[in-house]
């Protein structure tokens, strides 16, 4: 995973890449807008992070211009920034996702691979704990057996493992399955109980988010 | 030095120097009339004298009078108006009339009367009058012709004359004084526009006063006042300004520190340092979480409030998001977050972003402080005109006489933890800029239950 860290704080760039090399990542550093503006044309990367003020070319103008000249790379701005105005300005410049300094490290880990997920074409397999998701397939195995799953049963599947440690609200759930139908009706809570009885022993469980939906969590004691 | 009223001040300037001429015409016009009065009256009695004397006829054996009854007619006069006379001669030697008469002052000059003041016993008006009389075969001789006549009716004359004249000056001056007190008030009105305006005005509405169809002189005054207001507002947004700045430059140290002593703890293994470590990264959170709120602060001062949008809010939706926003750091605490929220819609009128800022505080601070294993719910609801979104938990709940001092900046429930005493003044600020407000209940059985209460739209 091949990512450009643009940041111009030595501070924060030092422990920022140590954490991403850990976290998995080839990370490349811009320490300026200029060089970030110039990697971002000519390198590959699956996904940048890019600080707003940068010193020589500012992070908005280096977002416009690396856009303009056509890269697709998902960009997440990260930022000391964050007033309203600011962040409209950013989503309206061509950044993926937003992010406000200082931040938790794993939400920052989490929305980058939400990034990649989001631009990378479906069919990859994905190891989450003891499941597997192939989702060219749309099949999913735990521990190597796979898992019968009923078309609804997968789509809820699918979204709550994208989502993963996120609420995934009932009205999410619906639009997923594209039913007419409201999903409050028992048919959802039927469908989630059957869901947790297959994914017992994946290391994974559904939790019920009181008057909000549900949430993937991975158990106390993995598998 | 506090000086007089202007109202004041203009009324006694115009109105006294006005009374002053009008005293001094008064009197002037009681002079005047007294002094016709007099010369009606000395008219008179030098008429009666003349006539009286021509009634005296010398003869060779002295002087004949004959007062006939027309003449004793004039001399009667009036009953209330007391005349005298007095025939002497040669002058000063009673030959007719009364010899109480007084003498006039000095010899009066032959033929020509003079005129005199005299009290006998009361205050009385007298004409002399010597004359000599001659006649065929006669001896001339000299006589001394006195008619006097009481002072009051003269008085009487010239105090109705000062009364004809001193009535409608009065009622002049009093229209004349309404007149200028309207004048004034008429004139010093913008002034107190001006007044009124800057009275009923909160300390920190610094916008511009505006004055309609103003008068130079107070258009300049207001001016003035407005010039003012804008440095000060300027020297705020100024101020405000270096306070955003300033917290957003320390963001990125912060971020920094708190990224390199993560990395720190994750490489050391001697207990001790790992411990300090855990300090200087509880530090660098929360300094960072200072940092944010006081940015949130920044932007709820009203002119930020006023720069933000302001639009209906749809409270379910917004309960919905940060619930769900808040969540996992809620599980990470171990604590059961959820929701209950009403089938109607619930809308307020109001900044959405602020809104959301107080309802995390709310969570945020039910999360820390209800401790694990605690349930958290975050309740909308309308009460009347009201909507209230409460969050409510199990915890060990909040001292009542710290319900109301948790509002106050700086000011923590828990001795210990990472709150930094910002976060309910935080709410509180958000409410009121609203017109709502914030209060801290208990919960039954237990807990603590923090409710925002908006009014609804």
């Amino acid at each position: 995973m091949n990512l450009l860290l643009a940041e111009d704080d030595p501070v924060l760039a030092d422990a920022l890449q140590q954490q991403l090399l850990n976290a998995g990542f080839k990370v490349e550093w811009a320490e300026n807008g200029a060089v970030a503006e110039y990697l971002l044309k000519k390198q590959d990367f699956d996904v940048a992070i890019l600080d707003l003020g940068l010193p020589m070319v500012d992070g908005l103008t280096v977002l416009k211009r690396v856009r303009d000249a056509g890269r697709a790379l998902p960009i997440l701005v990260l930022t000391a920034l964050d007033a309203l105005e600011h962040r409209v300005a950013g989503l309206q410049a061509g950044a993926d996702d937003y992010l406000t300094k200082p931040f938790d490290f794993p939400e920052l880990e989490a929305r980058l691979h939400a990034l990649m997920r989001r631009g990378r074409p479906a069919g990859a397999a994905q190891q989450l704990r003891g499941l597997t998701l192939d989702r060219s397939a749309r099949r999913a195995s735990i521990a190597g057996e796979a898992v019968e799953l009923s078309p609804r049963e997968w789509t809820l599947l699918d979204l709550l493992v994208t989502e993963r440690d996120r609420v995934v609200t009932k009205a999410q759930i619906a639009e997923a399955w594209g039913s007419e139908e409201s999903a409050g009706g028992g048919a959802l809570e039927v469908y989630i109980h059957r869901l947790r009885k297959k994914l017992e022993g994946s290391g994974l469980a559904v939790r019920t988010v009181r008057g909000l939906g549900y949430l993937l969590e991975a158990t106390a004691a993995p598998a | 030095m506090s000086g007089r009223s202007l109202h004041r001040q203009l009324l006694l300037w115009l109105l006294l120097p006005q009374a002053v001429l009008w005293g001094v015409a008064a009197f002037g016009a009681y002079r005047l009339a007294s002094r016709h009065a007099d010369e009606l009256v000395d008219a008179t009695l030098l008429q009666a004298a003349r006539a009286l004397a021509r009634q005296i006829r010398p003869t060779a054996s002295g002087l004949f009078v004959d007062l006939p009854r027309s003449a004793q007619d004039i001399l009667a006069a009036d009953p209330e108006d007391r005349v005298m006379y007095m025939v002497s001669s040669p002058p000063g030697q009673l030959l007719l009339g009364d010899a109480r008469m007084p003498p006039p002052p000095g010899a009066p000059t032959l033929n020509e009367p003079v005129f005199f003041d005299a009290t006998v016993p009361e205050p009385m008006r007298v004409v002399a009058l010597d004359l000599r009389l001659s006649a065929a075969g006669a001896p001339e001789q000299a006589l001394r012709v006195q008619v006097a006549r009481s002072s009051k009716p003269r008085e009487l004359l010239a105090r109705r004359m000062l009364l004809d004249t001193a009535l409608p000056l009065s009622l002049l001056i009093a229209l004349m004084s309404m007149g200028v007190w309207a004048g004034i008030r008429r004139g010093l009105k913008p002034l107190a526009e001006l007044q009124r305006q800057m009275e009923g005005r909160r300390a920190d509405a610094l916008d511009p006063i505006e004055l309609q169809a103003a008068p130079p002189e107070v258009g300049a005054l207001a001016g003035a006042v407005n010039e003012l207001l804008g440095q000060v507002q300027h020297s705020l947004a100024t101020q405000r300004r270096f306070i955003s700045d300033a917290a957003h430059q320390l963001r990125t140290p912060l971020a920094g520190l708190k990224s390199q002593a993560e990395l720190a703890l994750e490489a050391a293994t001697e207990p001790a340092l790992r411990q300090r470590l855990q300090r200087v990264h509880e530090s660098a959170v929360r300094g960072a979480r200072l940092v944010s709120q006081l940015l949130v602060l920044a932007r709820a001062e009203p002119e930020a409030v006023a720069a933000q949008g302001w639009d209906r809010v749809d409270c379910a939706a917004l309960v919905r998001d940060v619930a769900a926003e808040q969540v996992p750091r809620a599980l990470a605490a171990g604590c059961d977050l959820g929701v209950e929220l009403p089938d109607e819609a619930v809308t307020v009128q109001g900044v959405e972003l602020l809104l959301r800022e107080a309802l995390v505080n709310l969570v945020d601070n039910a999360v820390r402080y209800a401790g694990r294993g605690a349930t958290i719910t975050v309740r909308l609801r309308r009460a009347g005109d009201d909507v209230w979104m409460d969050v409510e938990d199990n915890g060990p709940g909040l001292a009542p006489e710290l319900r109301e001092r948790a509002f106050e900046r700086f000011v923590r429930g828990a001795a210990h933890g990472e709150g930094c005493g910002l976060g309910l003044a935080i709410v509180r600020e958000i409410a009121e800029r609203h017109g709502g407000s914030a209060e801290l209940l208990p919960a039954a059985p237990r807990g603590c239950l923090a409710r925002l209460t908006l009014p609804a739209v």
